[in-house]
């Protein structure tokens, strides 16, 4: 190299340090982010609409309306995606239900759009215009996108001129694979100032297409109340141009709807959903995954060939998906792998219904089957002439080659989880009198808001000699012939204390009582009432009132009371559930609680309070008896492997009694069992005497089957 | 010419170029240091709910006069000010500007007259000087100098956040229920600069040249979203007022108000509010109003009124006004009441079917006893 050559590269470089740093690095980037916008100008559009409504309703992630967001008036964006007048957009633009959209391409006039379809998985839609010869920007493909890199994100709300440059906001790609693998985070300034626009790389290619999302919400508005908090997402634009045809191919003049791919299965709760594969815990009936033949206890290894290593990756290899996509999955059975047929995607999934039998089943019984304690008038175990101290075996469903041995009330309880009310179940019997095996056909109905008025004992007098139960076992073939109750696993380990028992937590000094009959048995699975005080009670006084009013119920029936105390005397807050939760957790831990009968109960606040954690902890509460409380958040859905029922009551004269009942009409709408009673003379205030009675007896038939 | 020879001549260009030393590189840390020193920090009435008693304002001369937004901070005899030095002195308002939303505030000395030279020789933004650049495009570079949460005091500096111009349009802004009085483009950022207190603040490039005032919270109305708005430093609105029983217009401008409030020659502008009926009259009929958002669908219009002249048709759906959007009946309606008068001309355009018409329409006076006319029947 020759000194002249190099002195001249030495100056280069000099210049290009300082070029690099400080200020001249800052103007080469404000001139590469305008030189990128200016390149997908063409393509950003500008999107009116005339009429709709003020504001729109915010759905949470069951698809309840939980709130209210009003729709600015202005323009908002949209990106040309077809050079034949194809527009994408965030369907937020239109969640307030416009009659006209207007579309006005940069330098183009203002003309009518039609939307020709919406993609409810990506919340976007599509709109048409005449004009042809748009130009249509460039993809940045998924696979070359990179966390940090720069990200300007473009729309016409700001400036109503469409000629004008788009408003800009700069930032940088924050993740890849959100929401289930649908979007792309960034940390520029997301709003319905740029909704429908799009987020462009400094190459000027699309990265994606802004729209307001969140984890936590479903639908065309959710994410909004995170606007411009540098949190937001686009569908990555690779996937919006693949997903065109599909969402063009308008059938019958009808907008093209686009819906998420749902499976149709709950997962086990018991199984962490990050720590291992994840093992059916319900397959909803006639669901994708049923007609696939899934089937309960199944663990999902694979999903089309990738392996499921726990629930969060199974959600995200199905979160794209689409309904009509099939996804193959392979499960472990039995202990072998089972590749099962491709199972086609539906687009809906409606409510849970819990399937009814018809029985009580007698508790506390260690011979294996259930007995019968009572059978529900009008049910489909009475149509089959069912009878008290019958003793169902086993049952067989529609469609399995062999019966299902039922060991106990979980065994049957998992087996009706699987049907849909009107479907058939053989009912292996074996009759109280007799020794006689008789096989029913019951059909399966739903939960009736019927509550009996008076139960045989919920416990059976005498248990079945060891000899003839291990007699009976064999014959249905049971392997251990003798089980413990899942719902009920006992407590044997110290002798229990009972009466009121007064506590305190040592660090928090948060106070709670327990009452437990002196009949109290560890041999007997025992009910939780977990009594929630209106405002302004609580304490010692309370928890005697409660025990005067519930004595001979807790004796009759086995049950334990739990008296927490409200930290404040205006009544409960939302923030002390944890704490009571753990309350009635420690008293699980010390004495046989039969887990399908543990009740949140309250009055007034109390028993907003109740409806909150019966949704809170759901894998705790099976019940929720609320009197005088509205319910104050929307329901969540009804799950088949944490089942919910509800006893509401109502004062005619309670000032919230419309509200009383719009919540009772939600938890109908959820299909959730529901027992309403009307005190027609009463303000707010407790239950009267035939609510109670009828109350008693709610409770201690929540095992009902 | 030969590579080398070549590189050599370039070089040498670029080093040309790059001169001199101090305007070559000034990084933001420099610039930030130079904008701090014209900037102060101001407390003044407020301390209750949403309204602040602290804000910023930039200094716009040495002697110590003061720009901010026209908030109720100011409301108070008690004004007082910290300089980038830490000092606190006394201030007191000059003059208001609605119609910009600015306040022009000075210094006084303890000992010494208001209006009396102070001697303070601060650095400071010449506003008519800073007002010739053209306005910045979206993508520049936009450094906010706020006070936002009371976070600085005496010499501290104020909160800088950078960011890009988001746009610089029209504000369409909300205050409360109240529509906001300054009607001209504004600066918007995607950097959050409006909190609490930051209003008076400052607005910069990445070279520290002043591109407006940093402005109150508030709703934008077209996104129903809060926005991070300056007023420019060139801002400038025409405003209709009345002078001898005669309406005119006059133009009000930010230099123009800093150069003249400053030698104590500056009067707020009265606007003409225009009256209700006196705006123009077309004579269209729209279907019944029961929506919220009823779109202005005609149903019929009336014998002889400007509509009929210009051949509205029943079902023709106005949509846009003079390029804006009509959301609803009501929206149009208010549009005809405000900002028209009789004689005037608008510009419609009209979705007929699948495309949109523009028709031209000479608004008259509304007839003196409107006549009900039931809508035809179909």
């Amino acid at each position: 190299m020759t000194r002249l050559r190099f002195a001249a590269l030495a100056a280069v470089a000099a210049c290009l340090t300082v070029r690099a740093g400080g200020q001249d690095a800052d103007e080469a980037v404000e001139k590469a982010v305008k030189a990128a916008a200016a390149r997908v100008a063409p393509s950003v559009v500008m999107i009116q609409t005339a009429g709709g409504l003020e504001t729109v309703a915010q759905k949470d992630k069951s698809g309840k309306v939980s709130g209210f967001v009003g729709r600015g008036t202005g323009p908002t964006t949209g990106v040309v995606v077809g050079a034949d007048g194809y527009v994408i957009t965030s369907s937020f633009n239109f969640a307030n239900r416009p009659s006209d959209i207007f579309v006005t391409v940069p330098g183009k006039d203002r003309e009518v759009a039609e939307v020709v379809g919406t993609d409810q998985s990506r919340m976007l839609t599509l709109l048409k215009v005449k004009t042809t010869g748009l130009a249509v920007p460039a993809a940045a493909p998924k696979a070359e996108v990179k966390i940090g890199q720069t990200a300007i994100a473009l729309g016409r709300a700001l400036d109503p001129t469409p000629t004008s440059a788009p408003g800009v906001s700069v930032g940088v790609v924050s993740a890849k694979n959100r929401l289930y693998g649908r979007a792309i985070q960034a940390d520029a300034k997301f709003s319905p100032a740029n909704y429908g626009g799009p987020l462009v790389a400094l190459d000027g290619r699309v990265l994606g297409v802004i729209v307001p999302a969140s984890p936590q919400g479903e639908g065309e508005t959710a994410g909004f109340e995170w606007y411009d908090s540098g949190v937001g997402f686009v569908v990555p634009f690779e996937d919006v141009l693949a997903k065109l045809p599909a969402l063009k191919d308008k059938k019958d003049g009808k907008e093209t709807v686009l819906r998420r791919g749902l499976l149709g299965i709950n997962p086990d709760p018991k199984v962490a959903p990050y720590a291992a594969p994840p093992v059916v815990g319900a397959v909803q009936p006639d669901s994708a995954a049923a007609r696939a033949g899934v089937q309960v206890g199944d663990t999902i290894v694979k999903a089309d060939g990738k392996a499921v290593p726990h629930f969060s990756a199974l959600q995200h290899l199905l979160g794209p998906l689409y309904e009509g996509d099939a996804v193959k999955l392979t499960v472990r059975r039995d202990g072998k792998e089972v590749e099962l047929p491709p199972a086609k995607l539906l687009g809906d999934s409606p409510a849970y219904v819990n399937a009814f039998l018809g029985v009580l089943p007698v508790r506390g019984d260690n011979t294996p089957g259930v007995a019968v304690r009572y059978v529900y008038p009008k049910s489909g175990a009475e149509a089959v002439g069912l009878k008290e101290g019958d003793r169902i075996l086993h049952v067989q469903k529609t469609g399995d080659k062999a019966p299902t041995p039922v060991g106990n009330r979980a065994a049957l309880a998992a087996v009706l989880r699987q049907l849909a009310p009107g479907a058939e179940l053989a009912v292996g019997v074996k009759r109280k009198d007799g020794d006689k095996l008789e096989t029913l056909k019951a059909k399966v109905g739903t939960v009736p808001d019927f509550i009996p008025e008076k139960l045989p004992p919920a416990v059976a007098p005498k248990e079945v000699p060891k000899d003839k139960a291990a007699a009976l076992a064999r014959r249905v073939g049971f392997v251990a012939a003798v089980q413990d109750d899942p719902f009920a696993p006992k407590k044997t380990d110290k002798k229990a204390e009972t009466g009121l028992l007064e506590r305190a937590d040592p660090t928090t000094g948060r106070q709670h009582w327990v009452y437990v009959p002196a009949t109290y048995d560890a041999a007997v699975p025992h009910g939780l009432l977990l009594w929630l005080h209106p405002a302004g009670a609580g304490g010692p006084r309370d928890a005697e009132n409660m025990i005067k009013t519930f004595r001979p119920f807790c004796e009759a029936t086995h049950t334990i009371l739990v008296g927490p105390k409200a930290g404040e005397a205006e009544g409960w807050l939302p923030s002390e559930a944890d704490a009571v939760v753990q309350d009635v957790n420690r008293v699980m831990s010390e004495y046989t609680i039969d887990k399908a009968r543990v009740v949140a109960h309250g009055l007034g606040r109390g028993g907003q309070m109740a409806y909150y954690l019966g949704f809170q902890a759901r894998d705790v509460f099976r019940g929720v008896a609320a009197v005088g409380a509205p319910l104050g958040s929307p329901p969540r859905d009804n799950v088949a492997t944490q089942p919910l029922q509800f006893f509401v009551a109502a004062g005619g004269r309670d000032p919230e009694l419309k509200d009383i009942e719009a919540g009772k009409a939600q938890l109908d709408a959820q299909r959730f069992p529901v027992s309403y009673r009307l005190m027609k003379d009463a303000g707010r205030e407790y239950l009267d005497g035939p609510t109670f009675a009828e109350f008693q007896n709610w409770l201690d038939a929540l095992d009902r089957l | 010419m030969t590579p080398v020879k070549r590189l050599t001549a370039l070089a040498a260009a670029a080093l040309v170029g790059l001169a001199p030393a101090d305007l070559l590189a000034r990084p933001l840390p420099q610039v930030c240091e130079t904008v701090n020193s014209k900037l102060v920090k101001l407390f003044g009435a407020g301390g209750f709910a949403r309204l602040n008693n602290f804000g910023a304002g930039i200094v716009v001369s040495p002697d110590g006069h003061i720009l901010t937004v026209a908030n109720s901070l100011i409301d108070t005899p008690n004004l007082v000010v910290h300089l980038p030095d830490g000092r606190r002195l006394k201030a007191e308002v000059m003059v208001v500007e609605p119609e910009l939303d600015a306040a022009l505030l000075r210094i006084v000395l303890d000992g010494k007259k208001a209006g009396e030279p102070t001697g303070l020789d601060l650095a400071f933004y010449d506003i008519p000087a800073e007002a010739k650049r053209p306005p910045a495009a979206p993508g520049t570079t936009a450094i906010g100098f706020t006070n936002q949460f009371e976070i600085a005091l005496r010499d501290e500096a104020l909160t800088a956040q950078k960011g890009v111009v988001a746009a610089y349009a029209k504000l369409t802004g909300k205050l409360g229920a109240f529509d906001f009085p300054y009607k001209g483009d504004v600066y918007l950022t995607d950097a959050i600069t409006n909190n609490p207190g930051a209003a008076g603040g400052a607005l910069t490039d990445r070279t520290g040249n002043l591109l407006g005032v940093v402005g109150r919270e508030l709703k934008n109305t077209q996104t129903n979203t809060f926005m991070n708005y300056a007023i420019p430093v060139g801002a400038a609105v025409d405003v209709t007022v009345k002078e001898n029983d005669k309406e005119k217009t006059v133009r009000v401008s930010l230099p123009d108000f800093v150069t003249r409030g400053m030698k104590g020659e500056y009067r707020p502008t009265k606007r003409e509010r225009p009256t209700a009926g006196e705006g123009g009259w077309a004579g269209i009929v729209f279907v019944p109003n029961v929506l919220a958002r009823t779109p202005a669908y005609v149903e019929a219009v009336l014998p002889g009124s400007p509509a009929e002249k210009a051949k509205l048709q029943p079902d023709d759906l106005v949509s846009f006004v003079d390029g804006e959007p009509v959301g609803s009946i009501t929206a149009f309606e208010e549009y005809l009441r405000t900002r028209t008068r009789p004689g005037g001309t608008i510009r419609l355009e009209v979705r007929r079917g699948g495309s949109l018409q523009p028709v031209e329409l000479t608004l008259a006076a509304p007839p003196a006893r409107v006549v009900v006319v039931p809508p035809p029947k179909k």
